[in-house]
């Protein structure tokens, strides 16, 4: 437990910057937008900026990444194949709570199973997290629905928390106790850390007032739509309403499915990709041969919610695979972002 | 910070979006949460739109034609070539094309180069009638040639009737913005001969006889004007010629309403009321290449004119544009009879204006239109100038091998590049400045975002070079001089500059001194305070259905133009989701109602034999519930297999979205 005044917390940033490529929340100047960044200038970040628009989850699944390359110029010549993709320390720099969940359930998926992917270990080793705490909740925030914040309580290096004139910083690591006696950060007394709680308490007690766009009875649902009492008329419902974008999948900090793709580049020479996919797309399920066992578009949607809200998935992530960031409210051109759709089933909404 | 915002550039929609920029790739792309039309959201293509700018098939090097094989050429060389073939040849046999995807500068170029340098008035876009007929009916009622209202406004509107648009399917933000309005009460009125996206989402749904849209705006028009509910006030005070579409209304029997709209009187009726009854309404149709034809268009403006939702926040009559810059390519004067914003090249005084600009005496000799050049056989034309266009549209292959000359402009490798003698590459959209305008009148401009990933020259000094090859040195320092070049000669863009439109999200012209922040929608008094009723036919040929020929064949375009889209084969994503339907069905198909199938005894992918008065095809079945019994529909990718149904009948298919035609289906 260390204290560091306000206006001396991009420290952290700087001393991080030194050995890690450092990402954090900038907004955008015209548009007012906050994206999570790579940052050169740490004078750009903006610690308290509302929470940005896309998760950092591109920092370690971007959304389209060379993963191999290979040459093969033709007749007898052998073919050269490499794996080919980045390896850089990196710093995550004042993520929110719920961004931190969602690369918690893509470690799950990514590196907790049978198979561990290596580029994704690639972006993940080394990797160094400060999360900052939400002591105000912005207008789609549902995580305390989802027991995903406003504070971080697992998986950091530190994390921060606005108590007033100083940060309050809780070490997750040995190596982050490590930045803090090197930064020489201030001890901080058991009084600091009720503030922060405090601050904590007070945070969940503003989302009545803050977060007016989005609610999700995440538990109830989860019992409903494991148990098969969704109504199909709500799938129907719902299904009309999809725009088949993939926003939804885009912008959830959980969501890992992909694509492979290989892009041409001329004389023989091939980079093989991966890019972001969507479940509400007919041709992420479409198999060899033309059958499509989720061609209705409701079909390709309630498996996004049986994804994001049912026991079985959630088994796999040790959590429900929805982190209440609402961000699929957001962008979502129809009107189905998860905590809606929480609503409908809920209500066995059919029609407006 | 690497975040450079853009506009979208496949629909005519201009959704904002940021993308992330290494070098010369395109690593991220995000939407845009606070721009006031897309406001977060982007559709499928959006969203992949990195895919399609980092592709390798672009066209890296300017070619010339030797011994029937393009070979590498440099810039000198190729323009040297251009400028010399053109050179030799009449200016009244010489044609551009011009694309709806170019920015707003390159068309105005373009335009410049067609007129001033190789002074011919053959210039068009590559979209076909329909974005002109929406033009005309609006220019000629209100003097305004775009949009009458706003995305924006459209959360104000208490009606918005859809008339026979896959709107969520071609513009897909519009559609969501349409949605939104219904979510919040809004009456959703969709009229349509298919069971659209947009159909299971309004209110009403009128499912109408394909071929039968314009008789259902008649008719609910007539109901109207029969039922008392039109504003009087308004009519008489702020409109001309509304005595001759009434008699026009008149003369509808509504025996003949019901039996071949195939809709009941008491649903028009019920519509119309809601219509009339509305404090504001908007309208919505395609508009380019699924176009209606004008004198639909003319209905529907006719329908909101009688019912005073014209020239009223939350009001308007709005066609949407399928591309991202057609309206911008019509702003910009790529069309033969027009200059700039909309002014006339029979208007002496804008002659004389453009003449005096650039230093040189125009042509006033009227242009035609390149597809009409190009289907007169034998045909005028001799050499042809091609800008970006999409392969889909190569259906005067024949025509063009008769040309003495052809040149393709373009950023993408393409199959018109085989017709061509020259092929010039420019940039990727995201190399230079521009803007664009969509389909509301929101010019936007789009920052350079990368370097070149070739030696390649950005639009607007292609252009800038060939006009000093042919002799003329034009001054842009920069594509921002060119649109101050644009505001000074085009009264609605006055008060438009690089400057400005930096510091917002885009500016909706008019903008000039009594709209210096530009116009959200139009207004009466823009008008003089009177506009005026669109003139129309009065007459509602429909084909007719027979014992031989029981099912009317529609021929679909809105959501299909995608799949032949020449941009969407060069990603990954978007080609694999809009070619979905045709890996199903590679030949084609013909979608029928599970009745029609029940009836044949066909089941799904069946071989049948689709047979019309005028000749027959092969295709295979798709059932769907989207359908009515007595119809069928074939959509507009298979239009080189559905040629042969229409042999001698091109005019069928300009009827955009209402293309119907009887047909028998035969089981093989």
């Amino acid at each position: 437990m260390y204290l560091i005044k306000k206006s001396d917390v991009l420290n952290i940033a700087k001393a991080l910057s030194a050995a890690y490529q450092v990402y954090g929340p900038v907004v955008e100047k015209v548009s007012g937008q906050t994206f999570f960044e790579k940052v050169d200038d740490i004078s750009e970040i903006t610690l308290a900026a509302p929470i940005p628009a896309a998760p950092p989850k591109s920092v370690v699944f971007p959304q389209a990444e060379r993963i191999m390359s290979y040459r093969y110029a033709g007749g007898n010549t052998p073919v050269e194949i490499k794996p080919d993709y980045a390896e850089t320390p990196k710093a995550l720099f004042g993520l929110r709570s719920c961004d931190l969940t969602g690369i918690q359930c893509l470690d799950r998926f990514f590196l907790g199973q049978e198979f561990v992917d290596d580029v994704y270990r690639h972006h993940r080793k080394k990797m160094f997290i400060v999360t900052n705490t939400c002591v105000v909740p912005f207008k789609y925030c549902f995580c305390v629905c989802t027991d995903s914040g406003p504070c971080a309580d697992e998986g950091y290096d530190l994390n921060l928390t606005d108590i007033g004139d100083n940060f309050f910083v809780e070490a997750g690591s040995a190596q982050g106790e490590a930045l803090c006696k090197k930064l020489n950060l201030e001890n901080a007394s058991e009084q600091h850390r009720s503030e922060k709680n405090a601050c904590v308490d007070k945070s969940i007690t503003l989302f009545e007032e803050f977060s007016t766009e989005s609610k999700a009875w995440i538990s109830r649902v989860m019992n409903r739509v494991t148990t098969g009492f969704a109504k199909e008329d709500v799938w129907e419902y719902v299904g009309d309403q999809c725009f088949e974008c993939g926003a939804c999948s885009f912008v959830c900090p959980s969501c890992s499915c992909f694509n492979i793709a290989d892009a041409s580049g001329g004389n023989g020479s091939c980079n093989r990709l991966r890019t972001w996919d969507s479940c509400s797309y007919e041709g992420y399920s479409r198999m060899a041969g033309g059958h499509n066992p989720r061609k209705p578009v409701e079909d390709r949607r309630n498996k996004r919610f049986f994804c994001k809200l049912s026991y079985s998935q959630s088994k796999k992530y040790l959590r429900p695979g929805c982190v209440g960031c609402g961000r699929c409210n957001w962008v979502c051109p129809g009107d189905i972002g998860l905590p809606n759709v929480v609503k409908y089933i809920r209500r066995e909404t059919t029609s407006r | 910070m690497n975040q450079k915002p853009g506009v979208c550039t496949f629909c005519g929609t201009g959704c904002g979006h940021f993308m992330n920029v290494a070098g010369s790739t395109v690593e991220r792309v995000f939407p845009s949460l606070n721009h006031p039309v897309s406001q977060g959201r982007l559709c499928v293509r959006g969203w992949n739109i990195h895919e399609l700018l980092n592709t390798a098939q672009t066209i890296n090097r300017p070619f010339i034609k030797k011994d029937g094989r393009l070979s590498e050429a440099s810039y000198d060389a190729a323009v040297s070539l251009l400028v010399e073939r053109l050179r030799g040849i009449s200016p009244a046999a010489i044609g551009f094309l011009a694309s709806p995807r170019s920015t707003n500068e390159e068309q105005f170029l373009l335009m410049k180069l067609a007129r001033a340098v190789f002074k011919t008035n053959n210039i068009s876009l590559a979209s076909e009638a329909g974005h002109r007929g929406s033009l005309n009916v609006l220019h000629g009622g209100t003097g305004m040639a775009g949009m009458l209202g706003s995305i924006q406004e459209i959360c104000q509107a208490e009606f918005i009737l859809v008339a026979g648009s896959d709107i969520t399917k071609q513009n897909p933000i519009i559609g969501s913005e349409i949605h939104k309005a219904a979510q919040a009460g809004a009456k959703v009125v969709t009229i349509d001969s298919r069971r659209t996206q947009m159909a299971k989402l309004s209110t009403t749904f009128l499912h109408i006889t394909p071929g039968a849209l314009k008789l259902a705006v008649a008719a609910l028009a007539k109901y109207i004007f029969q039922e008392g509910l039109i504003d009087a006030d308004f009519i008489k005070t702020a409109t001309k010629g509304f005595d001759a579409f009434s008699a026009v209304l008149g003369k509808l029997s509504e025996s003949e309403i019901s039996a071949r709209t195939g809709i009941a009187r008491d649903e028009f009726k019920a519509v119309a009321e809601a219509l009339s009854r509305s404090r504001t309404a908007m309208v919505f149709f395609s508009s380019g290449i699924s176009g209606l034809d004008e004198d639909t268009i003319g209905y529907l403006y006719n329908l909101l004119a009688m019912t005073g939702k014209i020239g009223k926040p939350g009001c308007g009559v709005n066609p949407v544009a399928g591309l991202n810059n057609l309206q911008g390519g019509y702003d910009m004067g790529c069309a033969p009879d027009l200059l700039s914003g909309f002014q006339p090249l029979a208007d002496q005084a804008a002659v004389k204006k453009f003449s005096g600009a650039w230093g040189v005496e125009l042509n006033t000799a009227a242009g035609a239109p390149i597809y009409d050049l190009l289907s007169k056989s034998p045909s005028s034309l001799k050499a042809l100038v091609v800008v970006d266009h999409d392969e889909g549209f190569i259906r005067a292959a024949e025509a063009l091998g008769k040309l003495e000359f052809v040149a393709y402009i373009g950023a993408y490798q393409n199959r018109f590049m085989d017709h061509a003698d020259v092929v010039l590459p420019v940039g990727r959209y995201i190399e230079a400045d521009g803007t664009f305008t969509n389909t509301d009148r929101r010019v936007q401009l789009a920052p350079k975002k990368a370097e070149p990933a070739h030696a390649v020259l950005p639009g607007w000094k292609l252009y800038t070079l060939i006009a000093e090859k042919a002799g003329v040195k034009w001054n842009y320092g920069s594509p921002s001089d060119i649109m101050d070049e644009v505001a000074r000669l085009t009264p609605a863009y006055a008060g438009i500059s690089y400057k400005k439109l930096a510091s917002a999200f885009g500016i909706q012209w008019p903008c000039n001194e009594k709209h210096p922040d530009g116009t959200a929608h139009f207004d009466i008094a823009m008008a003089g305070g009177s506009i005026t009723f669109a003139r129309v036919s009065g007459t509602f040929d429909m084909p007719e259905t027979s014992a031989d020929f029981p099912y009317r064949l529609m021929i679909g375009k809105a959501q299909d133009f995608w799949h032949k889209n020449n941009l969407m084969r060069k990603t990954f994503i978007p080609m694999r989701e809009y070619n979905a339907t045709l890996l199903d069905y590679p030949e084609g198909y013909v979608e029928i109602a599970p009745e029609t199938a029940k009836a044949l005894q066909v089941r799904n992918q069946w071989q049948v034999k689709v047979v019309s008065p005028y000749g027959e095809l092969p295709l295979a079945v798709k059932i769907s519930e989207d359908v009515k019994s007595d119809t069928a529909y074939a959509p507009y990718f298979a239009q080189d297999m559905i040629a042969p149904l229409l042999a001698g009948h091109p005019e069928i298919v300009q009827k955009g979205e209402d293309a119907t035609i009887p047909i028998r289906i035969e089981k093989v």
